[in-house]
């Protein structure tokens, strides 16, 4: 390798040097030297980071590595799992034994979390809660009966590895191996970096808003002052600059570090999902990135939900789903003809896309939606929806607003959810008296349930956005006891300095675990009391959303707005040491994160 | 034989909560703290004044830590060129610091000030600090100084970035500098001292590294600019600026 580089070095040097016109042969050569691809000959030797390989059976062996791989057009060092990146799909079937043998090949610990699973809590791979971590150049066994169908996945809960591409997709057959569909497409999307991820936390450390390339400048200020008056832009940027938040803060980290993936590959290699005419599909989307919140639609295609987290739930039709991190979808699409169209996924924050195809045969592709604009968090992000200033803003900018997109996304179409009440409107939530102290840079002065309100960034869409009202659960769930313990937690964070928590306390400030009493029926209330959107993840039990539709949906991963509660019910019946958690990893790694306690 | 089978289960139940409930404590943590630092000099630049005289400035912050306690390092000061002249150190200080608010972290510690020349005459001093971000998004820096000989001044530096561009800004800038009580040795008298407004406008190669350029004026105030006057020295000043702020 260091004899071809020489050697083409050496053979520059000597026709640059014996050539007139220069110049152009310059250009000519200039890829071998010049480029950031200095290293093409090795990189051309580089596989691609994706394998596509399935894993099944009663006994599986996956081996952690750290290879170079080719990563969108670049060699990048992911983490591998039996040599891809994302791993495997593991493929298991309800009602199996499963032996898992994690062989760690890496010069740390590792470890898997299987994410969405009912399991032993020792079976659950959260080094320092379930077991020690899988040190490194040992193996550990996982060994659990499956219970459960559905689509899932798998990552790991060490340090920050998830972000290095230690990830991969699982899905569980029923019992029966129907699909629901004619054919079944997984897509797993992520958001890969070639920098280390420790240097991203140390920038969202010690530089706030270090990847927010969409902040607000003049020009937003003269615009608003040309759409809405000198007063009301006055008065706006004033409450906002009070308060020293900011309104575009939508994602931590951005395209501006991030390759976004769809199964391993970049937009421009374009993954491609075929068809034969006719048929309908089951996507299994999962979003397995580790602070990328995902707007997924397939332009021209009504999408239909029948499961979420794996878990089915009555089919509801519409044109665009919000996954939060961690979250899974199960779609099903009925492509017209032998059309081509285009998987589409855009961050929430419109820094990037991944993109894949749907087609009846390879090599095609059709046009790609423009990213939609920046959107911007309005005054309900304050948790001053009803307050005196709320009316005064709201009025102000309307447009921006989230107000006016649930509207037209969810109660136009379902108007009667509007007025459902539910447990979680009655009742009144409590800010610790010191108002989470300087861990929380804000606490939502009247957080309100917005299960109809599909967020920020829907601005001009004409087709129904999916929101946590619309989930009805297919099947009625075992446990219908009324609730016995009910357990409020806040959502905080400190954005200038991020510090990320619950109750404005990290995990390393609090000594005790979370207790859930065990066979108790439990109703966990959480209050969003930050700025920015919290995808919540509680291991080992379901979470049924109390969004007043019977049977309620349960999730394993719950995504607040800014300035949302929420109830969730819990049947405390799985007895161990639970992980709970933003599943945004760097809040995570920040210590917004509990150990839940079930005994 | 039944209440044996009960006794059994409950005693099984009882082993298996408390298994439940034990992480060995050679288990690692599932979270860490984390500490982390950053040097930042937010001025490092050469002015250049009405009097033609060339300045070299710079000023640094750095900072080791968690997220509640951390270590500062702060240090300000200026070399005229080619005036045969030392260094004129305006502050180095050494903090602790603990945050006490959201956006804000008290800070005590010890600095020293003056001319770095070999026949030094350095004033030390004890310093406090309130240092953060105040509503309307200001970054403020306002200290307490005490010296040897009890004399106390005060000294606050604010300044605001108006972003032009995602990538360029205008910073404009103030510094503020007053004494409660005399001091003959350092040639400060009571009241307001000093007054610096400077405005910049700077572009970023990357947010690591950006250069600006700007202007600034500032002059002495009350009785420090009467003690100039009679001496016939130059109350106000104005100049350019030329530099970068960089951190690492």
């Amino acid at each position: 390798m260091s004899n071809q580089l020489s050697k083409s070095r050496r053979k520059f040097v000597k026709s640059a040097a014996l050539t007139f016109g220069g110049a152009t042969l310059l250009r000519q050569i200039s890829p071998a030297w010049a480029t950031p691809e200095g290293l093409t000959r090795s990189s051309q030797n580089l596989t691609p980071s994706f394998g596509d390989s399935t894993l099944s059976g009663d006994t599986i062996e996956m081996a952690i590595g750290k290879e170079s791989k080719l990563i969108a057009g670049s060699a990048g060092r992911p983490i591998t799992i039996n040599g891809s990146s994302p791993g495997p799909l593991v493929r298991l079937k309800e009602g199996q034994h499963v032996t898992i043998n994690v062989t760690n090949n890496l010069s740390e610990s590792t470890s898997i979390h299987w994410h969405g699973l009912i399991l032993p809590y020792t079976m659950d791979g959260v080094p320092g809660v379930s077991f020690p971590g899988i040190a490194a150049g040992s193996t550990f066994t996982y060994e659990f009966d499956i219970e459960q169908n559905g689509t899932y996945w798998y990552h790991s809960h060490s340090g920050l590895q998830e972000q290095l591409g230690h990830l991969g997709p699982m899905v569980i057959e029923p019992k029966d191996g129907d699909i629901g569909a004619d054919r079944e497409h997984t897509i797993i999307l992520s958001d890969w970096t070639f920098e280390d991820p420790h240097d991203v936390f140390r920038h969202l450390k010690v530089a706030e808003g270090y990847y927010n390339y969409q902040q607000r400048t003049v020009d937003d200020t003269i615009n608003d002052i040309k759409n809405q008056g000198l007063v009301n832009t006055i008065k706006e940027r004033a409450m906002w600059s009070r308060m020293r938040m900011n309104p575009r803060d939508i994602l931590d980290v951005t395209g501006a570090t991030y390759t976004y993936l769809m199964n391993g590959r970049d937009p421009q290699t374009n993954w491609t999902a075929l068809y034969k005419s006719g048929e309908s599909i089951r996507l299994r989307l999962i979003n397995g990135s580790a602070m990328t919140y995902f707007d997924f639609q397939i332009p021209e295609l009504e999408l239909t939900v029948v499961a979420v987290d794996g878990q089915p739930v009555k089919p509801v039709t519409v044109g665009e789903i919000r996954i939060a991190v961690a979250e899974t979808y199960d779609v099903i699409v009925k492509p017209k003809g032998t059309k081509t169209y285009t998987i589409f996924a855009q961050s929430m924050d419109r820094s990037g896309y991944a993109r894949g195809t749907l087609a009846t045969s390879v090599g095609k592709e059709t046009t790609v939606p423009a990213l939609r604009p920046m959107p911007e968090l309005g005054m309900a992000a304050m948790g001053m929806s009803g307050s005196h200033e709320m009316a005064e803003m709201g009025s102000a900018k309307t447009n921006n607003n989230h107000g006016s997109k649930a509207n037209h996304s969810s109660s136009d179409v379902m108007p009667e959810m509007q007025n459902k009440s539910i447990p979680v409107d009655e009742i009144s939530i409590k800010h610790s008296p010191d108002g989470h102290g300087p861990g929380a840079s804000m606490i939502a002065k009247n957080p309100v349930s917005r299960l109809d309100d599909p967020g920020i960034g829907f601005d001009g869409v004409s087709h129904k956005v999916l929101v946590y009202s619309d989930l009805t659960g297919a099947i009625q769930w075992p446990d219908n006891r009324e609730p016995t313990q009910t357990i409020e937690l806040h959502l905080t964070g400190n954005m200038e300095r991020y510090m990320w928590s619950f109750d404005g306390k990290k995990y390393t400030e609090v000594d005790k675990p979370v207790h859930f009493k065990y066979g108790e029926r439990v109703r966990l209330i959480l209050v969003n009391d930050s700025m920015m959107y919290h995808p919540i993840h509680l291991h080992g039990m379901w979470m049924e959303l109390e969004n007043g539709n019977t049977p309620s949906p349960r999730k394993h991963t719950i995504s607040l707005k800014p300035s949302e509660k929420v109830s969730l019910l819990i049947s405390a019946d799985a007895p161990g040491n639970w992980a709970f958690h933003c599943h945004l990893l760097y809040h995570m790694d920040a210590g917004m994160f509990r150990v839940v306690n079930v005994s | 034989m039944n209440l044996r089978i009960i006794f059994g289960f409950l005693l099984l139940t009882a082993t298996f909560s408390s298994i439940a409930q034990e992480t060995p404590e050679s288990w690692p943590s599932p979270v860490k703290d984390s500490l982390n630092g950053i040097v930042l000099f937010d001025r490092l630049e050469v002015s250049r004044n009405n009097r033609d005289e060339n300045i070299a400035v710079w000023d640094m912050i750095a900072w080791y830590g968690g997220d509640t306690y951390r270590l500062y390092f702060k240090s300000e000061g200026e070399n005229q060129q080619n005036d045969g002249e030392p260094t004129d150190i305006e502050r180095a200080e050494l903090l602790a610091s603990r945050l006490i608010a959201p956006f804000w972290e008290f800070q005590v510690g010890i600095g020293t000030r003056g001319e770095l020349t070999s026949e030094s005459n350095m004033e030390n001093y004890a310093v406090l600090s309130l240092y953060g971000m105040a509503p309307y998004q200001f970054e403020v820096d306002s200290s307490l100084i005490i010296n040897e000989d009890g004399d106390i001044s005060i000294s606050m530096e604010a300044e605001y970035d108006y972003r032009i561009s995602q990538t360029s800004y205008i910073q404009p800038r103030i510094s503020v500098s007053a004494s409660l009580s005399e001091s003959e040795r350092f040639d400060r008298p009571t009241g307001f001292n000093a007054i610096r407004v400077g405005l910049r406008y700077r572009m970023e190669v990357s947010r690591e590294f950006a250069p600006y350029v700007g202007a600034y004026w500032s002059r002495a105030l009350g009785n420090s600019a009467d003690k100039l006057r009679s001496t016939g020295d130059p109350v106000h000043e104005t100049g350019i600026v030329l530099g970068a702020r960089v951190w690492f």
